[in-house]
């Protein structure tokens, strides 16, 4: 654990008020649906940030480029050969039920075989100092602008923290992306593609246009011809586009090849894909990988893929649909947390300690009928960090999402988004439940 | 960048027009309600300008109508919130430090529907509002996305300073403005004006007496400026 300066940390809170006027002042803002109802709401900033020592982030680092390599392994194998479901290592159910895994990629090969170019992956830091990674995100993972821009705030309001302390720069992180992008383009320009400004995370989309310098599109500004994907512009011209980075939902991508009722995609685009025509970041059908189910596999895929022993832990995880795991489910179900595979976001989460008797039984039924539906966790002693909350310190859940960006190299950014529960009784940190976040920073010594 | 969409270079030119729209708003309220100190004008003249009906109580209920009403569609903070609706889905043309500018330029005209004495509280907004446009010169580099905010601003402000009644030589100067700035549209965009309707404005705003006479022509001609039908080549 790091030793933090005091009367740094007491520049940075003094300055919260300020910090947080900043962030709304530059529109740091998410979106989010309540009774069919939109709103913008500020995303809550705390001024203590999380700090991770050199020789921790080191190993961290390394853990997560060898997680999101074997992943990327896997992406490739499962839309070709299948080797490792041939191979007994994980069972095709696995494959085949995940609402993730898209038939309609088979054989696909993006440009130098990266599936995941921005991979967004959750850890929590234990009592005894250990990380545990929570969850994989390499479909569309979002919260990088966030620290990002509220970098360039907190160097504004507490200066002094920085001058002091040996922080890793974060703010190359635009740099990063577009060299990611580019390494996926296959020939034409960068263009970002939103649902618009009522999506969740339109700020993110808008924000890393502007710092990538790529355009920032819609589905009706896009179109195929010849399988090529262009920009139509408003001189009645058209722009070709090399890489795509999408930030809607593969389902929604094509409705000539996905949901047909789809309103915000592009008909065609998975033939210019297919094509080799334009690059999509991430790849549709990652979805597979980062199944709450498939989680379970990936300290085998990398031992599978890569021959090596996993650096970072998986949390202890049970698969109901193993009869062994599934008695123990059903023996220590007041003592696990519940996952259903199929949501996100922090829904379908349940905490067996907070249900009754009769639910528990409730539950243990519906685990029985459904076994591939959930996997069981133990509850890891999460290292609870400090926040401001009316002026007082106290202490909360957070968790930490990385993110890791796969190009020529694969890369660990080192900072990422750390979220908090503002609930004392809480666990769960998503912003879409009022969660806040905080800076990362990771000390180069 | 080098591409713009239609629905970009549309948001653009509305996003120049409602900023104008908000600042001139401002600033004939702030003119209109210095001179209603001493009585010397009644709101009334002002709503004529824009055939509005009297449906106010008094100037107190007008001037808050018309500053902060979000229902009133020829508010101040109706406009800028529509500035703000066209800018946030433009980030990445603009930036989001001219963008930060049209967010405090909001929370400016909110604190000061609070505030005892709203024109003092609305001052910062003038200050405000010149940074938004500084920033827009300073940190667009493509001279065709700034040159389409440029003309949204300018046929605002055209539009606004004739039904407003402004003196000759402003509009004139105005419209001078707005003619350096549709020279620089390349061909074939829809910011290419129709030669017919320039001819008109030529015509009218070319004499003093004309302006005078035909000031309703001319807001008629503004209006259809970029009609499809006709374009220039």
């Amino acid at each position: 654990m790091v030793q933090f300066q005091e009367r740094q940390f007491m520049q940075a809170v003094g300055n919260a008020g300020e910090i947080n006027e900043l962030l709304r002042r530059y529109g740091v803002k998410f979106g989010i649906y309540k009774n069919g109802v939109f709103h913008e709401q500020f995303f809550p900033f705390d001024p203590i940030p999380r700090v991770i020592s050199a020789v921790d982030f080191a190993s961290i680092e390394k853990g997560l480029v060898q997680r999101v390599n074997a992943l990327n392994e896997f992406l490739f194998d499962i839309y070709h050969e299948k080797h490792i479901v041939h191979d007994g290592v994980i069972p095709e159910d696995f494959i085949y039920i995940s609402k993730g895994y898209l038939a309609e990629c088979e054989g696909i090969t993006p440009k130098n075989k990266i599936y995941s170019h921005i991979s967004g992956i959750d850890l929590v830091q234990a009592k005894d100092g250990e990380w545990y990674i929570l969850e994989d995100n390499l479909r569309i993972p979002s919260g990088a602008s966030y620290p990002l821009i509220a970098r360039e705030l907190t160097r504004i309001a507490a200066p002094q923290a920085f001058k002091e302390n040996k922080i890793v720069d974060n703010r190359g992180y635009a740099e990063l992306l577009k060299e990611t992008m580019e390494y996926a383009n296959c020939g034409g320009i960068r263009a970002i593609l939103t649902p618009g400004r009522y999506n969740a995370a339109y700020f993110e989309h808008s924000y890393l246009a502007e710092l990538t310098g790529s355009v920032l599109v819609q589905n009706d500004e896009l179109f195929v011809e010849d399988n090529i994907l262009y920009h139509r512009t408003y001189s009645g011209g058209k722009t070709r586009i090399g890489v795509l980075y999408r930030r809607i939902s593969d389902e929604y991508l094509d409705p000539l090849t996905f949901l047909p009722e789809s309103l915000i995609g592009i008909p065609n685009l998975m033939e210019a894909y297919r094509s080799g025509n334009v690059g999509i970041v991430n790849a549709p059908g990652n979805g597979v990988a980062d199944d709450k189910g498939i989680y379970y596999f990936v300290p085998k895929m990398i031992k599978y893929y890569l021959g090596e022993e996993p650096i970072l832990k998986n949390a202890p995880t049970y698969l109901p649909f193993y009869e062994e795991d599934r008695q123990y489910v059903m023996d220590k179900l007041e003592k696990l947390v519940i996952k259903d595979v199929s949501e996100a976001g922090g829904y379908g989460v349940v905490f067996g300690s907070d249900l009754t008797k009769d639910k528990l039984e409730g539950f243990r039924k519906t685990i029985a009928a459904e076994p591939r539906r959930f996997i069981a966790q133990e509850v890891i002693d999460f290292l609870d960090l400090p926040i401001v909350d009316n002026g007082e310190t106290v202490m909360r859940k957070a968790d930490l999402r990385a993110f890791v960006l796969s190009g020529e190299k694969t890369k660990v950014w080192a900072s990422g988004l750390t979220r908090f529960s503002r609930n004392p009784d809480s666990f769960v940190v998503n912003s879409s439940q009022g969660g806040g976040f905080k800076d990362t920073w990771v000390l180069s010594r | 960048m080098g591409t713009i969409s239609l629905e970009h270079s549309d948001r653009l030119y509305w996003l120049g027009r409602y900023t104008e729209r908000f600042f001139t708003t401002l600033k004939a309220l702030g003119n209109l309600y210095d001179s209603m100190l001493e009585e010397k004008h009644g709101y009334q003249d002002y709503l004529d300008c824009f055939g509005l009906a009297d449906t106010y109580s008094d100037s107190r209920e007008f001037i808050r109508s018309f500053l902060f009403d979000m229902q009133n569609p020829n508010s101040a903070a109706y406009s800028l919130e529509r500035a703000y609706d066209n800018g946030i889905v433009l980030r990445e043309e603009i930036s989001t430090s001219s963008l930060s500018f049209l967010q405090m330029a909001k929370d400016t005209l909110s604190k000061a529907r609070q505030s005892d004495n709203i024109r003092m509280s609305l001052l910062p907004l003038e200050d405000t509002l010149y940074s938004f446009w500084g920033c827009i010169n300073e940190h667009i580099f493509d001279d065709e996305i700034r040159n389409i905010i440029y003309i949204g601003k300018t046929v605002e402000r055209l539009d606004l300073y004739i039904r407003l009644k402004y003196p000759f030589a402003q509009v004139e100067k105005e419209f001078i403005r707005l003619c350096k700035n549709l020279n620089r549209v390349p061909k074939g965009t829809p910011y290419r004006y129709s030669t017919k309707y320039l001819s008109t404005l030529v015509e009218i705003l070319g004499t003093e007496s004309n302006y005078q006479n035909e000031s309703l022509q001319a807001t008629a001609a503004l209006a259809h400026l970029f009609e499809p039908a006709e374009v220039s080549l």
